[in-house]
């Protein structure tokens, strides 16, 4: 029982890592991003390459990923410029589906869908993770960084600038803002931290391949936020642990059919995701700011 | 002769997407919603269809007249309980969007769960391929794939441009105000749009169906299809949107004439990307909506 | 409130959980896709284990009662993971079902390190054979199957020219490998071969692409409901040459496939009629699902069958039924009794079995050659 709570914890940060980055762009910066899986899974190929090619440790794999991320997520911000809303979805969508693609097709570096298998386990300096529990430790450690990243860059002038755009940006650009630095810089910085929980799920799996960074993830990772609550710091993560929840939750209540989980789990978030939008578009932790800001 | 077989096979597929795409469009650019449980509504009528001809063994005509009246309930229900009240509070886009996709979820899971996650076909002659030319194969479910689909927009353009309610569905996008000094009710515009949008899906799914095959996922499929259409063709413009459907179809198909086939996909999401980025507006679109 | 909601979930599902099953019984767990595009085939498998442990259960093979854990992998990798410690350290399975390479190729090294036999009665890769001492496969891996299956097309047939479809994943690429080497090894030429994404579902391109090749025969790997897809597609489109695959093709969606009738795949050599075992299996199968049973409902039903017949052997001697305990006993035994006949594990992990070649009649299939023992 112990070992399974430790998996699920893992898990759970590591999925909140990627909700409080996506968070970052959604909430705050109003980009409306469907391809944060491929930034997850940037970090984690790249992550186990570099452990494996070049025997690097924990850090520099991490370091390798998030630049990596960083520089593709490039590919991200030239839409965001163009475009708002709808167009950025499909942009969006777009990259999501054609990153499935290059993942898929290009074996020499991702394994293709047979993947990378035999990941080192994560070294530190002076320190090799070996235990679970001591890989809980390293997540969480890893997510309570991002999560202070993240709140003090919303916090920071550079957060208000942010805000300032996502709620109007004609306005904020006659205010003086560059907009299209800001809007660059959010997506580099939030597919740059994602790249973390791609390289803490590779060392943590000891093996990695597409069906982890579909789109299906990107859906997922998108209703942690929405459910949670866009535009706070906690809601993403109250999301994050919901979701993942749910499935054991229903496992254990009687009568369910077994091979029905799966789709019940599916419906019961996407019900979630009606009602809220319905009844309470700020999510369940959006209660305490004003409607106006947790749009 | 390669090319010429994928040039047909290529229209049979534009026709399909075309039929969704118009019907998204017309949604979106009457009423601003973001329809993407159009996708939803596309998994359902294919299983209709597919059920009441393939299991039940019903005529197809009736089992079109039972996909049409689900599929018409289902687009009137969505507006009236889902996207009225958002729009009610606050329109946010993004809102709109996640509703519709979690619908798009729901009826995805349901539809498994209650027809099963295999692959069904419904068999009938006319999806049989003929060698009209040497190794040119066409089947005759091509040829009704493109009269139907060319039978719909005329019927669609007739209405829009040659009644009073379709004039008012026109210029609804721009100014439901003006709309509402024609005598005409907005809410009950945006129904009759919603309508029209989903009954549009019918005789793609039932194509689907015949064709290809149908499994539960197609309608997340589909729905990336439709939104690249119209996103190509121009948001705000039906015709576009259709020429939009035509193009992914062919540009599926031709990419193989050059390309292994796992490049196919992704050619479409190329010519989306090319198009967000060079030209939002599409090639018929206004260029609002775009920075 | 976080940590507060979520142990207080925990608690709640824990004390649930624990209520069904009597601590006195024997567990084996099940690692299948119970939902999402592959849920057809943890249907299919689950029901076979499931009908395994109720012969097990009412013939008293076992001291205790046998009892099937379910979990979901949803066929990926993540999924797998998380139901597999769920498996190994709540429910406390020594043996677990599994299905799908992605999948078992992310569990094997839970396994190993909890020392919790894995067993894949359905995923063909060649990659399974080096998951390490704890992974099992009860499934002739596919470079038999095209051994068995290339010299009778190209000889016995005298199908010279082959085109393949080949999905884009490790069993697809190996199928793609032994088809080259062994194609011309028996005096036939590879015309074409098309590589296909999982997710595609438009086949009518390719379809132009193989008739322009003029194949004898085509060669169709994929699996799901993909490949029922091809079949329909590549008919539609005027390709009426000789179809043919590997043991994905015994799937439901295949063979009530009217298109499919005629294609040819080779299985395990199974004779349902045959041997008392396997005429019992057949006949509760058909009575339980109204269908005869094919090759996946006999490998799950075998993946069981040698942990019961392990499990015996430790209980005789009074030994515990642990992972480590059921990977000595297998080693010592060797060979096992099963549906189908004799089964002979090799060192490491895989089996040897005769195999057999198919053809879909609409039906249950039809036996064309038995008995084909390769290597």
């Amino acid at each position: 029982m112990w070992a399974y709570l430790v998996n699920l914890a893992v898990l759970i940060s590591i999925n909140a890592i990627l909700a409080v980055t996506l968070n970052f762009v959604l909430g705050y910066a109003g980009i409306f991003s469907m391809a944060h899986a491929v930034f997850f899974g940037v970090g984690a190929y790249t992550a186990a390459l570099v452990a494996m090619k070049l025997s690097g440790g924990f850090l520099l794999s991490t370091a390798a990923g998030m630049a990596l991320a960083g520089l593709i997520s490039l590919a991200l911000a030239l839409p965001a410029l163009r475009v708002r809303g709808e167009y950025f979805v499909a942009a969006s969508l777009g990259l999501q589906m054609l990153a499935m693609t290059v993942f898929s097709e290009w074996k020499v570096v991702t394994g293709g869908i047979g993947g990378i298998t035999n990941i080192p386990p994560a070294r530190l300096p002076g320190w090799t993770v070996a235990s679970p529990e001591q890989y809980l430790v390293l997540c969480l450690v890893c997510l309570a960084l991002v999560m202070l990243a993240v709140a003090t860059l919303v916090r920071s002038s550079f957060g208000r600038s942010l805000k300032a755009i996502r709620d109007d940006e004609t306005a904020a650009s006659a205010f003086g803002k560059n907009v299209a630095v800001i809007k660059t810089l959010a997506v580099v910085v939030s597919s740059a931290l994602a790249a973390v929980a791609g390289s803490l799920y590779a060392f943590y799996l000891s093996f990695v391949n597409v069906e982890s960074f579909t789109l299906d993830t990107s859906v997922v990772l998108m209703a942690m936020v929405i459910i949670g609550g866009t535009a706070t710091l906690v809601g993403p993560v109250v999301g994050t642990v919901l979701i993942l929840l749910l499935p054991a939750a229903l496992s254990y209540l009687p009568g369910l059919p077994q091979s029905e989980i799966g789709s019940i789990q599916q419906m019961v978030y996407g019900l979630a995701m009606v009602l809220l939008m319905i009844f309470r578009p700020g999510g369940i932790w959006g209660f305490r700011d004003n409607p106006k800001d947790d749009r | 002769m390669l090319f010429l077989q994928l040039l047909i096979n290529g229209l049979q597929l534009g026709a399909i997407y075309a039929l969704t795409a118009v019907g998204f469009a017309l949604i979106f650019g009457s009423t601003k919603v973001f329809h993407v449980a159009h996708g939803a509504a596309f998994t359902i009528a294919g299983y209709l269809f597919w059920w009441s001809v393939s299991v039940q063994k019903w005529h197809w005509a009736a089992g079109l007249a039972l996909a049409v009246a689900v599929v018409l309930a289902f687009g009137l229900a969505m507006e009236r309980l889902v996207y009225r009240p958002i729009q009610r509070h606050e329109g946010a886009f993004f809102t709109v969007f996640i509703a519709a996709f979690g619908t798009q979820i729901i009826v995805q899971n349901l539809v498994g769960t209650v027809f099963g996650r295999g692959f069904e076909t419904v068999t009938v002659g006319l999806s049989q391929a003929v060698e009209v030319a040497p190794n040119l194969f066409v089947a005759p479910i091509a040829g009704v794939a493109l009269v139907v689909a060319l039978v719909f927009f005329l019927g669609l353009n007739l209405f829009l441009t040659r009644t009073h309610v379709g004039t008012g569905l026109r210029a609804l996008a721009d100014n439901p105000d003006l709309v509402r000094v024609y005598g005409l009710e907005p809410t009950r515009l945006a129904q009759v749009a919603f309508a029209l949008g989903s009954v549009l899906v019918v005789p793609a799914a039932a194509l689907t169906a015949v064709t290809q095959g149908i499994n539960p996922g197609l309608g997340a499929h589909i729905m990336l299809i439709s939104l690249a259409a119209t996103i190509v063709g121009g948001i705000g413009s039906l015709k576009g949107a259709a020429y939009g459907g035509m193009l992914l179809g062919l540009a599926e198909s031709l990419a193989v004439w050059k390309l292994d086939p796992q490049w196919s996909e992704a050619v479409t999401f190329v010519i989306l990307f090319a198009f967000i980025i060079f030209r939002p507006a599409g090639f018929l679109g206004r260029p609002h909506g775009a920075k | 409130m976080k940590l507060k909601a979520i142990l207080g979930a925990l608690g709640a599902a824990c004390a649930i959980g624990a209520m069904p099953a009597a601590a006195q019984d024997i567990k084996i767990g099940a690692n299948l896709p119970m939902s999402g595009p592959n849920a057809e085939y943890g249907d299919l498998f689950g029901s076979a284990a499931a009908l395994a442990v109720e012969h097990a259960n009412a013939d008293k093979m076992l001291s205790r009662k046998l009892v099937l854990v379910i979990e979901d992998s949803q066929a990926t990798p993540q999924q797998g993971v998380v139901a597999m410690n769920k498996l190994v350290s709540v429910e406390k399975v020594p043996y677990v079902l599994s299905a799908f390479t992605g999948v078992s190729k992310a569990i094997a090294p839970v396994g190993d390190k909890a020392k919790v036999v894995s067993v894949n009665g359905g995923g063909i890769g060649p990659d399974l054979a080096e998951l390490g001492d704890y992974f099992w496969n009860v499934i002739p891996l596919v470079n038999l199957e095209v051994l068995a299956l290339a010299p009778y097309l190209v000889k016995e047939k005298g199908w010279k020219k082959v085109a393949l479809l080949y999905v884009d994943d490790p069993a697809g690429e190996a199928i793609k490998k032994e088809l080259d080497i062994h194609v011309p090894k028996n005096g036939g030429t590879m015309v074409s071969s098309q590589q296909v994404p999982r997710a595609s579902q438009q086949f009518s391109g390719l379809a132009a692409k193989v008739r322009e090749a003029r194949p004898d025969v085509v060669f169709i790997a994929s699996f799901g409901t993909q490949q029922a897809q091809i079949v329909k597609q590549l008919r539609d489109n005027g390709v009426r040459q000789q179809i043919v695959s590997y043991s994905a093709f015994a799937s439901p969606t295949v063979t009530q496939l009217p298109e499919a009738r005629g294609a040819l795949f080779p299985t395990q050599s199974i004779n349902w009629n045959g041997d008392a075992l396997s005429q019992r299996v057949a006949r509760d199968w058909k009575a339980k699902k109204g269908k005869d049973p094919n090759a996946y409902v006999a490998n799950y039903y075998n993946a069981v069958m040698v942990f019961v017949k392990l499990a015996q052997a430790l209980e005789k001697a009074g030994q515990p039924i642990t992972g480590e305990n059921l990977l000595k006993q297998r080693q010592a035994m060797g060979s096992f009794d099963v549906v189908g006949g004799r089964m002979t594990f090799l060192p490491n992990g895989t089996v040897s079995m005769p195999l057999q070649i198919n053809e879909i009649d609409g039906g249950a299939g039809k036996l064309v050659k038995g008995n084909i023992v390769v290597r």
